[in-house]
Formats: structure tokens, C-alpha cells, sequence
């Protein structure tokens, strides 16, 4: 009887306000009060990560720059028929626009159409500087006097490539693709054809560093859980040691090692294990980014796989073993399912720091070993081509996206355990 | 007791305050050697009030654009080369300078408005005298003949001058290397000489590498800076010697950064580029100064170079001299600023094929 009546009516506090509300009320105000503590991280997120990243993908589909230095020109432009050279009317147009243009803006649109077809930069220079002289028509064979690469239909056609404000060019430029002058998407130029291997190179270097560092790292950390704590702390230090000494360190050490006439190869000849003209060519080549990059990732491998077995109880094992099971197979049954949770969190960080690696390439990559990182380090430095440098690196987002994605689908994210 | 460390707190506040009203200069080189003679041939004699710390950098206008556009300026003068003097001159990252104090006293005329002159600098190649007991390397045909001259090479990871090189050893007259190089059929013949030591050659970055590789035997000759080559002789003692042909000259200047402490920092410039302060400098380093008098300063100082237990004459190791410059290559800016994208990225598909 008792039960029927507080099913029917809502459950009322002493003032009379449904509890339902009252809690909700009460709820609220914690709701925001927690809501105000994530503030300054949710604002520091924002600020450094999403407006930055925001910026990044903007800048790589921006063309905007030409359009607002030469309008008029883009205008007359598109009614050329891209035969042979274009009419009097767009040399004018060209020729006033960049006589009259003031500060800046010709200097970073000739940066821009200089990607386009090299030239063009000192092209923009030289003729801005001798157009002073120039008052009246007919300007195209003036123009061509001062510089013939005005009558070289390519540069003009260059400029087609240009004509919207947005563009999917940088994109194309980091698979190798391109424009051409009617907008068509053709193959670079064979010799020039460098991203797709660059791509290639990088994937294949960080699946090798992952799977050795996962080869060396799984035993290490097996022993670093079942060992007892005094002899683990020691090899936890010797993890530990090489993590906190500086990576140029490292590098350099390797260097030391690795090279021709270094500690291995003299070892191997002094030895008379090896012939001194066979010396192995170990460093400055794909070989030994992927050395150095196993060492000094290993850290982050051991790591994550060390925290989860600590947490595998010994009786598990045990238990296999007194029901029968060879240890082997109370291994694979019994350890390493445990173990998963370890091994994609390792797996996962080392890759993803792998994909994205920069300096260590550099110093020992030397002819055929340098990744992505390499090439949008020299982009964003020396040609200032900064929307190459924003696609390679929104690729690189996307590819971690999908990586992570299908990660996902396949073991599933809750299961990735750091600790 | 609360009251005194709110005074204290204030009067740290109002100091920050002060601190920041006398203008300093950020200083910005390449660190090394380098750094260290410009410190001492004229930072270190300044004496015009601001202070100036000093920090290093690795080259490009990656950071340069990125403290312009973000309006946060806090770098005041920085040592570039001269293709990035032309491109930040031209998007409008530097400041334009009056030039008129130097520029009929320059070796070749400034790249652009917004420098004052620096150095030369060379990429030379050099050898271990150790290496070749019996015939030596006298050339660059040498260099690129691995019949005549077996072992390796050591050459840098990025185009500049290798291409210049290989068009004289393939039989290019210094003074027209940059004709054909403006055709395309010039690079591909330059690529092709490459080709014929790319088995042979290990590649470096760094610059103290080369004469690391040399040294240790790992490649029996090596492109370097000069600099590095002739601190390695006059102040380590070593072996090496130069082989001053098709030597690649570049220029390397000072720019003020726009938005920077800009009327302290060209007041500092103007200070680091007199005759003087140019001819200053080769006493710790042996660059080629820019400017004509600087050289005539030295010529009557010799021995110019500082060594401890007796100076030492600079300019047999200076990329400036007529001798070398007979044999040489002017580097040129210009095409680098409108070809090097291009160039570089087929020296990387080069590279790694």
C-alpha cells in the first residue's frame, strides 16, 4: 500500500520543491564549479593546441595572397585562352598592378608564384625596379625587353594554377601531384618526385622502430616486473639512465660506435672477424636512424609494458602451470592476453613519437635517411613555404587519426593502459 | 613583517619595470667559433648603452616570420645569409638601412636595402696531408675523380655549391657556372657529375663534421666551411690542407628585425660594420671581410691572426685573396633565392634514389 503511493505522486523535500529539481539545483552548481576548475585547461588547450592546429589546416588551403596583390590582372587573365602568350591587355594590367603596388605584398606574392615556377621572384624584382622608367605603351615588348622570361609562355601558365583563392595545390604538392596550367591534376616532374618515397620511408622507419623497440622492450620489462626489487631497481636505472641523458648525447654516441672507422668496426677488424676494406656501412643511411631511433625510443616502450605486468599476479602463471599447461603455452594463453593492454600503449607512443622524429634523422640519416620531419624542417626554414609545411603536417594528423581510429575498431581503446 | 614583503614584492615589480625601459639588443648568430669572433671584435668593445645578450640560431627565417607575424618581436638583429637577406628584405621582416657609408666599399654590391656587410665565407674542399703521402689533390677534378683519388667524400646534405662544383669539374668556367645553371639542361649535366661519386661520398649537416670525418679517416677529403678548416690548422695544429679551387664564395650580412628595439639595433649595426670592426673580427676567425679597406687594414697588420706564443699571418687562410679568388665562384643569391626549392628537392630525390 505504502509502496503504490510514493510510486504515484514525485518525492517532495520539506519545502514542498520535487527533489527531482532540488537535486538537479543542487548538481548544477557543482556541475560549474567543477566546470570552473577545468576552465584554465580547457583555455590553455585551446590556445596552444586547437587555435594553432586551426591555423595550421587554414594555412594549408590558402591562396589568397596573388588574388589580393593582382585582381585585375587574375581577371583578364581568365579570359586568355592559355595559347601561346597572352594579350597586350594582360601585360598592361600586369605591368600597373606591379608598378603601383606598394610595401610588402609583391615581395610575399613572389614568394608564393616562385613555388609555382622558379624564377618568378627575381623576375617581380628586377622588373618592378626598371618599370619606374616605363610611361606609356605598348608594354608587352617593353616588358620582354626588360627581361625575357616575359616572353616564356611558362611562367604565364604558371599563374593558372593560382587563380582561386583557396587551393588544394600544397596537398598536391606533398603526394607528388600538381597542377597544371588548366588546373588539371598531373604527376610532378619525374626527378623532382620526392614526397610518396619521403611517406613511404617514414611508415617503414617507425613500424621497424616500434617492432624492435617491442622485441627488445617485452623481455626487459617481463624481468623488470618478476625480478626481485633489489636487482630491478638496478636495470630499472640502467631503463632509466639513457631516458634522462640528452638525446643529442645519444646521437652522437651512436655516431661514435656506429661509423666506418668507429668502436664496432675497428673491433670487428681488430678481431679478425671482419676484412678492413668490408667494413659495415652502419651510420649515415636508413640503417642507423633506425638504430638510434630503437635506443632511444626503447624508454617509452619498457615503460608503459613494465606498469601493466607489475600489475599481472605471479598465481595466474601458477595456476596454468599446476593445471597442465606447458609453459609456453600458459604464456601465450595466460601472460601475454594480460599483457595487451601494455603493448598497444607501447606500440602506440612509440610510433606516433617515431612518425613525427626530426633531429635524429638529420644528424645520422645522412643520403637515404630522411623522413617527413626533414622536409617540413627545411620548408618552414629556408623556402618559407609554409602551406607545404601545414599539409605534410595535416597529413601526418590525418594518418594518425585514421591509425588511431582503426586502433580503435580493432583492439579498442579502453584497453590501452599506461599504468 | 607582511608589510615589508609587500614592499619587497612592489619594489621587485618596479625593477622589472626599469629593467625592461633601458633597450637591450638580442644578438642572433650561428654560435662556434663564429660567434665568438664577432663577440670579441665588436660586441664586447660596444659601448653605446644598450646591453646585448647574445643567442644562436640555425639559420632560415622560420623563427624571424613567425615572431613578425605573431607580433612579438625578440630578436633585434640577426646574422642571415644572402639569399634570406633578399627574401625577408622582400616580404618586409627586416628594416632598410641607410647604406651609404659602405656601399662604395664593398667587394660586390649588397644583396639588398635592408643589410649592413658581414663576411665572406667559402665552401672549400680539404684534405688530411697525412692521406696522401704521394701525389696530392690539386683541384676539384680531383675531388670528383675516385679512379685517381680513391676513398671516400664528405659533402653536406643540401645543394648549394655542390652544384657550382660539380659544373667545374665537369669543365665549367667559374664565371659562367651561373649561365648554365639557368638552363635546364646545366643541372642535369651538374647531376650527373654527381652521380659519378654519389657511391662514394657521406653526407654531413653539421659543420664541425667534415673536419671530424677527415680527422678520424673516415672520407679522405671533405667540403667545409673555411673558417672551420683554417681554425682547425691555426689554433689545433692539424694537418689539413686546402684545395682552393672552384671555392664557393657566400656572403653573410647583419639585418635588423622589424618590430624589434629597431633605432638600438641599427646603431649596433652600424657600429659592427665599419672597416675596422670588419678587419677586427679576422683576428679570431679567417673569413674575408666585406668591405675593400678592411683588407688593407689587415695587409698592414700582419701577422693579424691571435695565437698564443705569436701571431700568424691570416691571409693565406682567407677565401678573399687573389689568388683564390682567380679560381673562385661568387656565389649568387639571387639564383639560390629563385632556384633553390626547386634544386633542393631534386638533390633529396638525388639523394635518397
Amino acid at each position: 500500500m505504502n509502496q503504490t503511493q510514493t510510486s504515484t505522486g514525485p518525492i517532495l523535500t520539506t519545502d514542498g520543491i520535487p527533489l527531482k529539481v532540488s537535486l538537479k539545483k543542487a548538481e548544477r552548481i557543482n556541475k560549474i564549479r567543477a566546470f570552473l576548475l577545468v576552465l584554465p585547461l580547457l583555455a590553455f588547450i585551446l590556445i596552444t593546441f586547437l587555435v594553432p592546429i586551426g591555423d595550421m589546416l587554414a594555412r594549408s588551403v590558402d591562396d589568397r595572397q596573388i588574388n589580393t596583390v593582382f585582381p585585375k590582372t587574375f581577371e583578364v587573365y581568365k579570359k586568355w585562352d592559355r595559347q601561346g602568350l597572352p594579350s597586350e591587355e594582360v601585360y598592361k594590367t600586369m605591368f600597373f598592378e606591379l608598378k603601383n603596388s606598394e610595401g610588402y605584398a609583391v615581395g610575399k606574392a613572389s614568394t608564393r608564384m616562385n613555388y609555382s615556377k622558379s624564377g618568378w621572384k627575381s623576375l617581380l624584382k628586377k622588373s618592378k625596379r626598371k618599370f619606374k622608367k616605363i610611361e606609356e605603351g605598348p608594354f608587352k615588348e617593353q616588358m620582354i625587353a626588360i627581361d625575357k622570361k616575359w616572353a616564356d609562355p611558362e611562367y604565364w601558365l604558371a599563374l593558372g594554377q593560382m587563380v582561386d583563392p583557396t587551393t588544394m595545390g600544397y596537398y598536391l604538392n606533398a603526394v607528388d601531384l600538381k597542377y597544371d596550367s588548366s588546373k588539371n591534376i598531373v604527376q610532378q616532374k619525374e626527378n623532382r618526385r620526392i614526397y610518396n618515397k619521403t611517406w613511404i620511408k617514414t611508415f617503414k622507419v617507425s613500424l621497424l622502430v616500434t617492432l624492435f623497440c617491442l622485441l627488445l622492450g617485452y623481455p626487459i620489462s617481463y624481468l623488470l616486473a618478476t625480478l626481485p626489487m633489489k636487482y630491478s631497481n638496478l636495470l630499472m636505472i640502467c631503463v632509466l639512465l639513457p631516458f634522462w641523458t640528452s638525446l643529442l648525447v645519444r646521437t652522437v654516441a651512436w655516431m661514435v660506435m656506429l661509423q666506418q672507422k668507429g668502436v664496432l668496426n675497428n673491433l670487428l677488424v681488430m678481431s679478425n672477424l671482419l676484412a678492413d676494406e668490408n667494413r659495415f656501412q652502419l651510420m649515415y643511411n636508413q640503417t642507423a636512424v633506425v638504430i638510434v631511433m630503437t635506443q632511444i625510443l626503447l624508454p617509452f616502450m619498457v615503460l608503459p609494458l613494465y606498469s601493466v605486468m607489475k600489475t599481472i599476479s605471479p598465481t595466474y602463471m601458477r595456476a596454468a602451470l599446476n593445471l597442465g599447461a606447458s609453459p609456453m603455452h600458459a604464456f601465450y594463453k595466460i601472460y601475454m592476453p594480460n599483457s595487451i593492454p601494455g603493448v598497444s600503449a607501447g606500440c602506440l607512443l612509440v610510433f606516433i613519437i617515431a612518425i613525427g622524429y626530426y633531429i635524429t634523422p638529420e644528424l645520422v640519416g645522412g643520403k637515404d635517411g630522411q623522413m617527413v620531419g626533414n622536409w617540413i624542417a627545411y620548408h618552414l626554414k629556408t623556402t618559407l613555404n609554409w602551406g607545404l609545411c601545414a599539409s605534410l603536417g595535416a597529413i601526418l594528423l590525418a594518418m594518425m587519426t585514421v591509425l588511431y581510429w582503426a586502433y580503435n575498431k580493432i583492439v579498442g581503446i579502453e584497453n590501452i593502459k599506461l599504468g | 613583517m607582511r608589510k615589508a614583503i609587500k614592499a619587497a614584492f612592489f619594489g621587485l615589480i618596479s625593477m622589472a619595470f626599469v629593467g625592461s625601459a633601458i633597450a637591450d639588443i638580442t644578438f642572433v648568430s650561428w654560435g662556434g667559433a663564429y660567434t665568438a669572433s664577432q663577440q670579441k671584435a665588436y660586441i664586447d668593445t660596444y659601448s653605446k648603452g644598450s646591453s646585448i645578450t647574445v643567442e644562436n640560431y640555425n639559420g632560415g627565417l622560420g623563427e624571424i616570420k613567425a615572431q613578425v607575424e605573431a607580433g612579438n618581436v625578440t630578436w633585434d638583429v640577426v646574422d642571415v645569409l644572402p639569399d634570406q637577406a633578399i627574401t625577408g628584405c622582400d616580404e618586409g621582416l627586416f628594416v632598410k638601412v641607410d647604406q651609404s657609408e659602405f656601399i662604395n666599399d664593398m667587394v660586390v654590391p649588397p644583396v639588398s636595402d635592408c643589410v649592413v656587410p658581414q663576411i665572406f665565407w667559402a665552401y672549400t674542399a680539404f684534405y688530411d696531408k697525412a692521406a696522401f703521402p704521394g701525389k696530392k689533390p690539386k683541384n676539384i677534378k680531383d675531388f670528383f675523380d675516385v679512379k685517381k683519388f680513391p676513398g671516400k667524400r664528405g659533402i653536406h646534405t643540401w645543394a648549394n655549391a655542390l652544384i657550382e662544383m660539380a659544373l667545374v669539374a665537369d669543365g665549367v668556367k667559374a664565371s659562367k657556372v651561373y649561365e648554365v645553371m639557368s638552363t635546364p639542361e646545366g643541372i642535369d649535366r651538374a647531376f650527373a657529375k654527381l652521380d659519378t661519386i654519389k657511391d662514394h661520398v657521406v653526407f654531413w649537416s653539421a659543420g664541425s663534421k667534415p673536419l671530424e670525418l677527415v680527422s678520424s679517416g673516415e672520407v679522405v677529403m671533405a667540403l667545409a666551411y673555411n673558417g672551420r678548416i683554417g681554425a682547425a690548422i691555426l689554433s689545433e695544429g692539424k694537418n689539413f690542407e686546402y684545395i682552393w679551387d672552384a671555392t664557393v664564395l657566400e656572403q653573410e650580412y647583419l639585418v635588423a628585425i622589424k618590430g624589434g628595439n629597431e633605432a638600438e639595433a641599427l646603431e649596433f649595426m652600424a657600429h659592427a660594420s665599419t672597416a675596422e670592426s670588419n678587419a677586427e673580427q679576422a683576428k679570431y676567425i679567417p673569413y674575408g671581410p666585406m668591405r675593400k679597406s678592411s683588407i688593407d687594414i689587415i695587409k698592414k697588420g700582419e701577422p693579424w691572426f691571435i695565437k698564443e706564443g705569436g701571431n700568424i699571418d691570416i691571409l693565406p687562410h682567407m677565401p678573399t685573396t687573389p689568388k683564390v679568388l682567380k679560381r673562385a665562384v661568387i656565389g649568387d643569391p639571387v639564383w639560390w633565392a629563385d632556384n633553390g626549392a626547386e634544386v633542393h628537392e631534386r638533390f633529396g630525390a638525388w639523394k635518397g634514389s
